[in-house]
């Protein structure tokens, strides 16, 4: 409370309640924290940025897996048709084999036995047979038919044609499924007919384009793939010597949608597979996505033809794209950087929460730190007019007592004077009385400088000022203290008054002893007067509670609560140390340190 | 009693009519002739200086507490006023107030006296201020 009239009495008047500079910082702090600032919104950025980096990473991750997927897969399949084409071309060659062990010639026995070695359903799925193709110029013809027709009686070449040669079908195994095709002439049909040429020209396995088999009851593309023999098993190194030794060729008619069954039936594929040979298409798989993410074309060279592999993914194919791992990857980033966000505004929440509440113990303290100046402004004028307007009337009726002990004093009985005295003295009691009142609220209005005091010296000069009896003793410490003079000097004015005016006796000794004690001086004024009882210590120290009654011991009773305020308002306190036997010892604790600013 | 050849009024404003009698019989005590005037207020006091009511050479005892216009106002208006800004002033008053006595000095008194200590007090009053109309050299 003192202190606070006391910051009140120095503050600056133009402000309210100066605030220390450190908590006008850490206000400003508060103040900063209670706004999301620039930080916050690039961390969050940052993390939004990051979490959509990651996301967007994922993505391509994902979709270049499935790409290095769909392009191993479009690869397995174009692999995996070649090699099919691959042990297709062995078997036939195989065949020639053995009509090159034969010299040239085969009968229906020999290949039939070839073709069912071979295992066909079980070993080349796909291909619908296996054959022989025999080569005649118009003069061979004749020779040729009788040899076949000899075990195969009722044997005809068809369709007509103009061309110059034959290149008739002789066998073909298994027979019931291709019986449609003993006879026909590779050389009425521009495809047969220039594929079979080509093979006899390079030596070389060849497929025709894209045809449609007679033996095909769906009429579905397909094609024939021929590998030439040539007389006495020769192979001749020339165009012109195999033109000249030609004697026909083993072939395999394909019909496309079975290959594909064959080849790829037991292979899972996640990809459509288009193919077409100039144009022709020769097969093409079900789409199951209209619009497919990946796709491939490839040409691929095939026994003399170029066979366009047109390769799209399936729905599979999107199935995996759809993976949920990015969009995981992509809802915990965002629930991350939603937290953060959060997180921010709630601490920046909390800041604004705790600079409000901060603000209303302000302005709280602000609105107690009026009331209290306003009452400290109050408490100062009533003691000024209280001061001047409870002295007037009373020194007025000094005055006036004083003129009648003065104008009459010849003509009043004793008695009258008695009381006039009486009126005079009492008059000087509530002086006294109002005096102290107004110096008690006073204590504490102002601050004291420290200066450097020696005990004994101002023990010395109070004694002396106070006017003791002779008989009275006065003894104290050689110390030099720093010390608020001015209170200290009021204190130990009263201590030392209290022991001699209180003394019981006309002579006394008042020792007073000094030490220093846990940051405090500890100063003890010790009579030998009639002490005081424990019980009455604390009226002793209340306002205007004196002991003993004043027409005996003139006193306000103020002495002791005054000495006690100007203490604690030091910071310091007094203790009476009395048994109420004899003296009366004051303990006066008063901090080393200044406690007060 | 003659301050170079000039009778010095005593002007008091003091609004205390006991205060007033106690400076009166101080003044009949210390036989001190000089004339006596007196005002109750700051305001009364400025109009009787201003109409030449009050003549020069004079002195004034001034209270502080009184109504209308209190003694420091009144201070301030006579410092202000060229004709009368050379008055002496001499504060009479039972005000012990530090901030008082700092206002008035700030205002050129001559004094500053605290009438508690009544009767005794006023005629050491009343003595010095013998003493300083026979010493002292006041404009004129």
């Amino acid at each position: 409370m003192n202190k606070a009239w006391q910051n009140l009495e120095h503050a600056d008047s133009n402000t309210v309640f100066q605030e220390p500079f450190d908590a006008v910082e850490q206000r400003e702090k508060l103040v900063q924290g209670g706004h999301l600032h620039w930080v916050h919104y690039l961390v969050v950025g940052l993390s939004l940025l990051l979490t959509l980096g990651a996301w967007h990473y994922s993505k391509q991750q994902v979709l270049q897996k499935v790409q290095q997927q769909f392009d191993r897969e479009a690869e397995q399949t174009i692999e995996l048709i070649k090699e099919r084409m691959a042990l297709y071309e062995n078997a036939l060659w195989g065949g020639v084999s053995l009509i090159d062990s034969n010299q040239g010639e085969v009968s229906y026995q020999q290949w039939s036995a070839y073709a069912k070695s071979l295992h066909i359903e079980k070993t080349y799925p796909g291909i619908n047979g296996i054959g022989v193709i025999s080569y005649a110029t118009p003069r061979q013809l004749p020779a040729l038919l009788q040899t076949i027709r000899q075990s195969r009686p009722g044997y005809q070449i068809f369709p007509e044609h103009n061309k110059n040669e034959f290149w008739p079908i002789v066998y073909i195994e298994p027979e019931q499924l291709n019986h449609k095709a003993v006879g026909l002439d590779m050389a009425f049909e521009r495809n047969r007919y220039a594929a079979v040429i080509k093979a006899r020209d390079t030596g070389t396995a060849q497929l025709t384009g894209p045809i449609t088999l007679v033996q095909d009851a769906k009429q579905t593309p397909g094609f024939l793939f021929y590998t030439p023999f040539y007389q006495q098993g020769k192979k001749p190194e020339t165009v012109e010597a195999r033109r000249q030794y030609i004697k026909g060729a083993t072939y395999a008619p394909f019909i496309m949608r079975k290959l594909m069954q064959g080849t790829l039936a037991a292979h899972k594929r996640h990809v459509a597979v288009h193919i077409s040979d100039n144009s022709h298409e020769l097969y093409h798989d079900k789409q199951t996505d209209p619009k497919p993410m990946f796709k491939k074309q490839v040409t691929v060279p095939m026994y003399g033809r170029q066979w366009r592999f047109d390769i799209r993914s399936n729905l599979s194919f999107r199935q995996a794209v759809d993976s949920q791992q990015p969009n995981f990857i992509l809802a915990g980033g965002l629930i991350i950087d939603g937290l953060l966000l959060g997180l921010f505004i709630l601490l920046s929440r909390a800041n604004r929460t705790a600079l409000s509440y901060a603000d209303k113990m302000t302005s709280d303290l602000e609105i107690k730190t009026r009331n209290l100046e306003k009452s400290n402004r109050d408490l100062e004028e009533f003691s000024y007019v209280a001061s001047h307007d409870l002295k007037s009337p009373l020194n007025a009726i000094k005055q006036l007592v004083g003129w009648l002990e003065e104008d009459c004093s010849e003509f009043i009985p004793d008695s009258s004077r008695g009381h006039l005295k009486l009126l005079k003295q009492r008059s000087e009691r509530m002086m006294t009385l109002l005096n102290d009142l107004l110096a008690y609220a006073r204590i504490g209005s102002l601050v004291y400088e420290r200066e450097e005091i020696n005990l004994r010296e101002l023990s010395a000069d109070i004694f002396t000022f106070l006017d003791a009896p002779g008989e009275f003793s006065c003894t104290a410490p050689d110390v030099k203290l720093k010390i608020a003079r001015t209170p200290f000097d009021f204190v130990m004015r009263n201590l030392i008054s209290n022991a001699i005016k209180h003394h019981d006796k006309g002579r006394g000794k008042i020792t007073i002893t000094y030490r220093q004690k846990m940051g405090f001086h500890q100063i003890r004024v010790q009579d030998d007067g009639p002490g005081i009882p424990p019980a009455l210590h604390k009226k002793a120290m209340e306002m205007f509670q004196t002991l003993k009654p004043r027409d005996q011991v003139e006193g306000s009773g103020m002495g002791l609560a005054m000495v006690n305020k100007f203490a604690e308002h030091q910071g310091g306190s007094i203790i009476i140390d009395s048994d109420g036997g004899r003296g009366t010892g004051i303990i006066l604790l008063w901090p080393i340190e200044n406690t007060t600013t | 009693m003659q301050s170079h050849g000039e009778e010095v009024t005593l002007f008091l404003v003091e609004d205390d009519d006991i205060d007033a009698m106690a400076i009166e019989r101080s003044l009949r005590k210390q036989k001190i002739a000089n004339p006596l005037l007196r005002a109750y207020d700051g305001a009364q006091a400025l109009e009787m200086l201003r109409d030449g009511t009050v003549a020069k050479p004079y002195t004034i005892l001034l209270d502080i507490q009184m109504p209308r216009m209190n003694g420091l106002e009144f201070l301030t208006e006579l410092r202000k006023d060229e004709a009368l800004a050379d008055s002496v002033v001499f504060i009479l008053t039972t005000s012990e107030a530090e901030q008082d006595i700092v206002q008035s000095y700030y205002h050129h008194v001559a004094g500053y006296f605290v009438k508690n200590e009544a009767g005794a007090n006023f005629c050491n009053c009343i003595c010095m201020l013998d003493s300083y109309w026979k010493i002292v050299h006041a404009p004129v």
